[in-house]
């Protein structure tokens, strides 16, 4: 047994990590330029391909190395992007888009009215992804020349000008069969946008750096690098020493820590995802939820007693919006801003009162409300056990229903075992979990159609009228007459509740403003907004830049000298032990 | 070590690891939540992306053809397709295993070391002072929980006194003048996880080389050894710790085995790109194929550390039939 070499090596390895500490954090100062923006997240893509990911970050990252034909500014209007300017013909079916001159995709060749031809078809070809739902009802793409593109639909196209689709590159794509489209992963996209795609360390950091020819402005942030952490204190405590310079995603307790310091900047918005308290309002036998939430008092009765802001205080650490329409208030364009009455919000009162009325009363004194027949009002609670959160507003609920006589049962399940129980036959009665949403509101208003019960529909509501206002807001092109519409959908959901909003879901993001500035919040987010502006318009500081650049240059000397200095430690501590067993005699190494 | 032996050991982990491939694959199709409800839980998926989802992961076919498709695919070295990421399994798992195995073999060498070296120290010096504290030590950073060391570890060497990075592997997107440059930064990134992970193991290689050493030290062979005049150095040196070993040959390979699992809390705490996070995504997510693969290989180690384990014991105890 090799004791005293042992001995030997455990030294000399402790001293060599002593001293890396002190080894330079060296960088060739010519590729690693000090305008590097890094910006933590704690998620990051699934994939690159338009046609297989899922994932925000993903979409996040499109908006920086795709362009669409048409993106939003900051209050959330259509602007062109990549479509210079567009018209519709009258009978709002045949779509002119004109496109931007001179641009060239990250590889040099030219972008042409082909690609976004070539684009539109495959996503609408492929229907697998993100986008490609967006390009419904179009019939027809025609490119009478390079900067020109003519679609024609077959209905009228409401959100033909919120399609962020993003614009591939035909002469890419096209060597990509059409069954390979599903697992081709894109490693390497090539776009027209403002930053070109660099690199995709799995598991550590996406990397990307400016499109100096991007035909909108080269951005002045030099390479975008996002770094990956597993969990969001880690995150912070970066993002506190300047490992990063901004995170996206932080929780709520860090937000309350960051206010209070100088030098960031830090923002709880609400978004448009939001947490609601879904309902089993199935019609069909087959339902395996409780009848009695069909009637449309016990729900009313329910609203009126859910104290939002208490649930938003206590479960959300106050950061979030009391939730009311299924559209959610950050689409201002959309939202129906109902009345306190229409929204039916928090009155014990009124919600005990409603009961009373419609003859729910609690006949045998155990607290718990019955119907005329003596069913109690008692309905199953399923929570996710994956979020600490929404499992804290639930049992809040629980206590805010029992106030008013309506008992539930808790029951807190895996996020897969709930879906299992929502898609087996409507196997529940109530449940919480949220939803995101689109700019344009046909995505979220559409989950609640009798279209999409058996597919994403959890609450199996089914209403005819619900339905067609539907289908007429997807072909009302006017805004006017659209918004109408919209605005009357939610007004009949707010009545028949098969969701109960509770909170609009705030993002929660901090940057530091020591070494960047022009930090603007775009409808309340500086990162996973409707837009890239924060990425495209934020400038170095101009002291630290300069600063940074001389320490750089100035550290040229590597970090060799850590590894000859080790082994030299090495042979001068085995030089030395040699010849101490050289003086004691019997211990040699030939009897190790 | 005759030939038998080594014939009888190696015949007994092909079929544990063929017991261990039925129950994997058999144990992620009896689990609750549906993996394609899970995917397509997304208001832009159709109906006909659902059907296409199903074909891709022949998903709806019986059980014994699903299973047989999945054996013909082993043999052919292919662990199937992720669902989550659409990407062959194999090339996941490859990317992320070699983090893993540079954070566990450095904590294990680290540990091992250090533990044998605390454990001799103790063991010779019995009742003193010295072993009061190594004992102590050890019991202490035992039973401290992995994510708490490394927590305690972040806060202060990383973002107290700057000493070391907080997170990650490397620092993120920076190109290095050289490639000795490149190791000292994965270095500097090494160490504090490393550190968290054999703090932890190696109370346990200490307290048993140890017990294992003072157990030895009572033998009737090292009295007459010391009868015979040796120096207390050269009769712990040549007899006393090769015997003890063998415990700790053991304890080491069953810790091979399980620590490849065991690095997850490591590697959440310093967002280290490991299997151990990969193993968590693909869980949240209901990636049968990815956590198959990721199991199959856990366990393909865990039977190699044993099979190792023995041939060893083979080696070292004379005892056995070797």
């Amino acid at each position: 047994m090799k004791n005293r070499l042992s001995y030997l090596i455990i030294v000399s390895i402790a001293l060599f990590m002593c001293f890396l500490p002190l080894a330079n954090n060296n960088v060739d100062a010519a590729s690693n330029p000090s305008n590097t923006l890094r910006v933590g997240w704690t998620s990051e893509p699934d994939s690159l391909s338009p046609f297989i990911s899922n994932r925000v970050s993903t979409f996040e990252l499109h908006l920086l190395f795709y362009d669409s034909l048409v993106t939003f500014d900051n209050d959330l209007k259509p602007v062109g992007r990549l479509a210079e300017s567009w018209k519709v013909s009258d009978d709002n079916l045949t779509w002119t888009f004109n496109l931007q001159k001179d641009v060239k995709w990250h590889d040099g060749e030219p972008f042409t009215s082909q690609d976004v031809k070539y684009s539109y078809e495959t996503f609408l070809e492929a229907n697998m992804g993100m986008y490609s739902d967006f390009l419904k009802g179009i019939t027809s793409i025609e490119t009478p020349d390079d900067l020109t593109v003519v679609i024609k639909t077959e209905k009228p196209k409401a959100n033909m000008l919120y399609v962020t689709a993003p614009i591939l590159p035909k002469h890419i794509w096209e060597e990509v069969k059409s069954d390979e489209l599903e697992t081709w992963p894109n490693e390497k996209p090539i776009g027209t946008g403002a930053f070109k795609f660099v690199e995709w360390k799995k598991g550590e950091f996406v990397k990307l750096e400016a499109n100096k020819e991007y035909f909108g402005g080269a951005p002045k942030v030099g390479e975008l690098i996002f770094p990956l952490y597993a969990n969001n204190d880690t995150m912070v405590q970066s993002l506190k020493i300047a490992e990063i310079d901004a995170a996206i995603n932080i929780n709520s307790n860090q937000v309350k820590l960051l206010e209070s310091e100088k030098d960031f900047k830090v923002l709880s918005n609400p978004t448009n995802a939001f947490t609601n308290l879904g309902i089993n309002t199935w019609e069909d036998k087959a339902s395996k939820g409780n009848p009695l939430l069909l009637n449309n008092d016990i729900k009313h009765a329910m609203s009126y007693a859910i104290d939002k802001q208490k649930i938003i205080d206590v479960a959300f650490s106050g950061q979030g919006k009391p939730g009311s329409t299924i559209v959610p208030s950050f689409l201002t364009d959309w939202h129906n801003e109902l009345s306190d009455e229409k929204n039916r919000s928090y009155n014990p009162d009124k919600a005990k009162a409603t009961l009373d009325e419609a003859g729910f009363t609690d006949r045998d004194g155990d607290g718990v409300r019955e119907d005329k027949d003596g069913k109690p009002l008692e309905f199953r609670l399923y929570l996710r056990s994956n979020s600490p959160e929404e499992v804290k507003a639930g049992q809040i609920l629980h206590v805010l229903l029992k106030d008013v006589g309506i008992n539930t049962n808790v029951e807190t399940i895996d996020d897969g075992v709930l879906g299992d129980r929502i898609y087996d036959n409507g196997d529940y009665d109530l449940f919480i979990w949220g939803w995101s949403t689109d700019i344009d509101p046909t995505t979220i208003l559409s989950i609640v159609s009798t279209d999409q019960i058996g597919n994403l529909s959890e609450t199996y509501y089914s209403n005819p009228k619900y339905d067609e206002l539907l289908a007429e807001q997807e072909v009302t092109v006017d805004f006017k007459e659209r918004q109408k519409i919209v605005y009357e959908m939610q007004n009949i959901l707010a009545e028949d509740l098969p969701y109960i909003i509770l909170m609009e879901e705030n993002a929660m993001q901090a940057v530091r403003t020591d070494k960047w500035k022009g930090w603007t919040p775009v409808q309340g987010a500086f990162f996973m907004a409707a837009n890239n502006f924060n990425y495209l318009n934020i400038e170095p500081i101009e002291e630290t830049l300069s600063v940074s650049a001389t320490t750089e240059s100035s550290e040229k000397s590597t970090n060799s000298w850590l590894i000859w200095g080790g082994i030299a430690v090495l042979i001068i501590i085995v030089a030395i032990a040699v010849r101490a067993r050289k003086r004691n005699g019997i211990d040699s190494f030939d009897n190790m | 070590m005759k030939l038998n032996y080594l014939i009888k050991k190696v015949t007994n982990a092909i079929i544990t690891l063929f017991f261990v491939l039925i129950i994997n694959y058999f144990l992620f199709r009896v689990m609750p939540g549906d993996p394609l409800a899970m995917m397509l839980r997304d208001p832009k998926a159709s109906p006909e992306s659902a059907e296409k989802l199903k074909q891709l992961f022949g998903l709806g076919e019986p059980w014994y053809i699903q299973f047989g498709l999945y054996i013909k695919q082993l043999s052919q070295g292919d662990l199937g397709m992720s669902f989550l990421f659409k990407q062959p399994v194999v090339e996941i798992i490859a990317i992320k295993i070699v983090p893993t195995l540079l954070l566990v073999g450095v904590a294990t060498i680290v540990s091992l070391i250090g533990g044998i070296f605390l454990g001799i120290l103790a063991a010779k010096n019995r009742g003193k002072k010295i072993d009061v504290l190594s004992l102590s030590f050890s019991l202490l950073s035992y039973s401290m929980p992995t994510f708490w060391i490394g927590v305690l570890l972040v806060a202060f060497l990383s973002v107290h006194l700057t000493l070391f990075p907080t997170s990650g592997m490397t620092t993120s997107g920076m190109v290095f003048a050289s490639s000795i440059d490149a190791t000292v930064d994965v270095a500097r990134h090494l160490f504090l996880p490393a550190l968290s992970l054999s703090l932890v193991l190696l109370g346990q290689y200490v307290l048993i080389m140890r017990n294992s050493l003072m157990d030895e030290l009572t033998e009737d062979y090292v009295q007459t050894a010391k009868a015979k005049g040796f120096s207390e150095k050269y009769i712990i040196r040549k007899h006393a710790i090769p015997n003890a070993m063998l415990p700790m040959v053991t304890v080491i390979s069953i810790n091979l085995g399980f620590m490849i699992a065991g690095a997850i809390e490591i590697e959440t705490v310093f967002s280290w790109p490991g299997i151990g996070r990969l193993m968590y995504e693909a869980l949240l997510n209901r990636d049968y194929p990815l956590l198959q693969g990721i199991f199959l290989i856990i366990s393909t180690c865990v039977i190699l550390a044993n099979l190792i384990a023995d041939v060893l014991y083979g080696y070292l105890d004379p005892r056995i039939n070797g």
